[in-house]
């Protein structure tokens, strides 16, 4: 009885509410940053000059999100769409090849199948820096620099997801399978109407984070896409911080509204995706 | 005559399954042959590429003579990118030495920075009530879902000189903050300049999710009954930490350790876009010049593939070990 109490007692000299203090510090220092752009992102510019500068606006605008919105010399529709379309076709493609591989792998017995996993895995081994280089080559090669497939192309099979969807469709019963067989379904068709049905919760796992992967990417876009209208968002972002340095309020508002859609997808998701993120570390 | 026909029958269902096996077999084969000659051709071939090319002078903008272009106008040179880039004294040698400094430095600050904040703060988080639990979890863990793009222009905020809301809470507690946070390069405290130290807070205020999630995990699948025992025995809480959770978290303490290792090695946004390594270089990363000598400033992508290698045999050694870690019996 005494142990279940002390149980819930976690640090030692701070005892329970210490420790709720510990946490709501660790939470304040996790979120202020947010919460100080998003409250500056609402000042005039007048207020943003002012030293020293009050923590909340006086007068609260959304002037610089709509110069965002609106205004004609900034293609962020564009923008948009080809983040929308880049992060959508990858997480199709991925979904696609991941699960079927992975199908592939777990039910099928053939010669060379160990070897064959492990040219696939070597992916997971390999830092993207060291293929960096010769992708943006062959990226050359293709006539893809400034071409929105430049950042698909390269990323259509993803190791970490076909490694995922195998473990997972191991676990399915072989019996399924023969039944199908038995009524005459094909090999493909026994992947798209009696296995792929029931992957809802990996997909759905490995879909977020590939959105997310993509929806952030940077450093592979900013080698391989040059002109305004093909930048995806993060690439607009920076772009506005070297262009209106003087002009902070729509830095800030552009940055909210880079975060605003992960945070989004977040709210509904944060346990899948927290329970995807600590299983990765132990793949 | 009815053994003959149960033999034929058998023979027949033998062979019906034969050719149901080799059916199959056509299939897993007619599958994966795509996918993997796709992966020849974007991990497989380029890793090649990536080798050969650090031992040639090559830069795309001359028309090389041999396969790939390499040959000709861009000669094999043996080492010689290699023996540059460690004993040379052009600017990029120059420069990628300090940077392979700097980033050791980084991740040297960075680790043990990051497993002060996690581990007790996973402790402590393990030990409430589940409700709140999930709502702490998921809230440390949001800078790690952010866009890292969009987390520099909030530090470059953060850390504007003068006004920016750093400055203001050292003087609010009767500090005085630096003049410039991240662009004075005269400022160092012990050996380590101030602008790598910002750089170092702000990167593990973006990534100590991951490992506090972790963290946490493991320490949910460690039996209660354990830490139970030893209050039972009479432990405090302190020596309940030291004594039982942290021996039994050491193999994960040590994976997450060597993944934390590996991706500081790897930082890049916050590196190009906060402080674009800066001051005087004291930010300047071996990513940074690997790129920076590949896209930016030169296209000397055989001394950038060089490099790349030398960043690449780090991190190879580490992954060896993280696996070897993974493969160990681990029991509770």
């Amino acid at each position: 009885m005494n142990v279940e109490k002390k149980n819930r007692a976690p640090f030692w000299i701070l005892g329970k509410s210490g420790a709720y203090a510990f946490l709501i510090l660790g939470l304040v220092a996790t979120l202020l940053p947010f919460f100080y752009i998003m409250v500056s992102s609402l000042k005039t510019d007048a207020e943003l000059r002012k030293t020293p500068p009050d923590f909340f606006p006086q007068q609260p605008t959304l002037k610089h999100y709509l110069t965002i919105l609106t205004d004609e010399k900034i293609p962020i529709e564009r923008n948009v769409a080809n983040s929308v379309f880049v992060s959508l076709a990858r997480v199709l493609i991925t979904l696609f090849t991941s699960s079927f591989a992975g199908y592939i792998f777990a039910k099928y017995h053939f010669k060379g199948k160990n070897l064959a996993f492990g040219v696939i895995l070597i992916q997971i081994m390999i830092p993207f820096q060291v293929v960096m280089i010769p992708n943006y080559l062959l990226v050359v090669k293709f006539g893809l620099i400034d071409r929105l497939w430049a950042l698909i192309l390269p990323a259509m099979v993803d190791a970490y997801g076909i490694f995922m969807m195998k473990q997972f469709i191991e676990s399915m019963p072989a019996e399924l399978m023969d039944a199908a067989r038995i009524d005459g379904a094909s090999e493909f068709g026994i992947y798209s109407r009696i296995i792929l049905p029931q992957m809802g919760p990996p997909l759905a796992s490995l879909g977020i984070f590939t959105f997310m992967a993509t929806w952030n990417d940077y450093l592979w876009p900013l080698i391989v896409l040059t002109s305004p209208e093909k930048r995806t968002i993060p690439l607009l972002l920076v772009w506005f911080q070297t262009q209106h340095t003087s002009n902070q309020g729509l830095v800030l508002a552009a940055s909210i509204l880079t975060l605003l859609p992960i945070f989004f997808v977040y709210i509904f998701l944060q346990r899948w995706i927290v329970d995807q993120a600590t299983q990765s570390a132990f793949k | 005559m009815a053994i003959s026909i149960s033999s034929l029958f058998k023979k027949e269902v033998v062979e019906e399954g034969g050719k149901l096996m080799a059916k199959q077999r056509r299939f897993a084969y007619a599958s994966l042959i795509p996918i993997l000659l796709y992966m020849g051709l974007f991990t497989l071939f380029p890793i090649v590429w990536a080798v050969v090319m650090s031992f040639f002078d090559y830069t795309p903008i001359r028309e090389g003579s041999g396969f790939l272009g390499l040959g000709g106008a861009n000669p094999f040179i043996r080492m010689d990118n290699f023996i540059e880039l460690f004993t040379g004294t052009s600017k990029p040698a120059e420069v990628f030495r300090l940077a392979v400094r700097n980033t050791f430095l980084f991740t040297t600050l960075v680790l043990p920075l990051n497993l002060a904040v996690t581990l007790p703060l996973a402790v402590i988080l393990e030990s409430i009530n589940e409700r709140f639990k999930t709502l702490f979890r998921a809230i440390y863990f949001l800078p790690a879902i952010s866009s890292s793009v969009a987390l520099v222009t909030i530090w470059a905020y953060m850390y504007a000189p003068g006004w920016g809301l750093l400055s203001m809470m050292f003087k609010a507690v009767g500090l005085v903050p630096p003049k410039s946070w991240l662009q004075d390069p005269n400022t160092i405290y012990f050996g380590v300049p101030l602008a790598m130290i910002a750089v170092v807070v702000a990167h593990v205020w973006q990534d100590f999710g991951y490992n506090l999630v972790i963290f946490v995990a493991a320490l949910q699948s460690i039996p209660k009954t354990l830490r139970e025992a030893a209050r039972v025995d009479g432990a405090n809480t302190w020596q309940e930490f030291w004594l039982v959770v942290v021996p039994l978290l050491r193999r994960t303490i040590l994976l997450a350790s060597v993944l934390t290792v590996i991706s500081s090695l790897q930082v890049f946004v916050i590196f190009q876009l906060l402080t674009r390594g800066g001051p005087k270089n004291q930010t300047q990363t071996m990513l940074l010049s690997i790129y920076e000598n590949a896209f930016r400033f030169a296209n000397n992508l055989g001394l950038s593939a060089a490099m790349s290698m030398i960043l690449f045999m780090i991190i190879l050694v580490l992954t060896i070990v993280q696996f070897r870690i993974l493969r160990t019996e681990w029991e509770y």
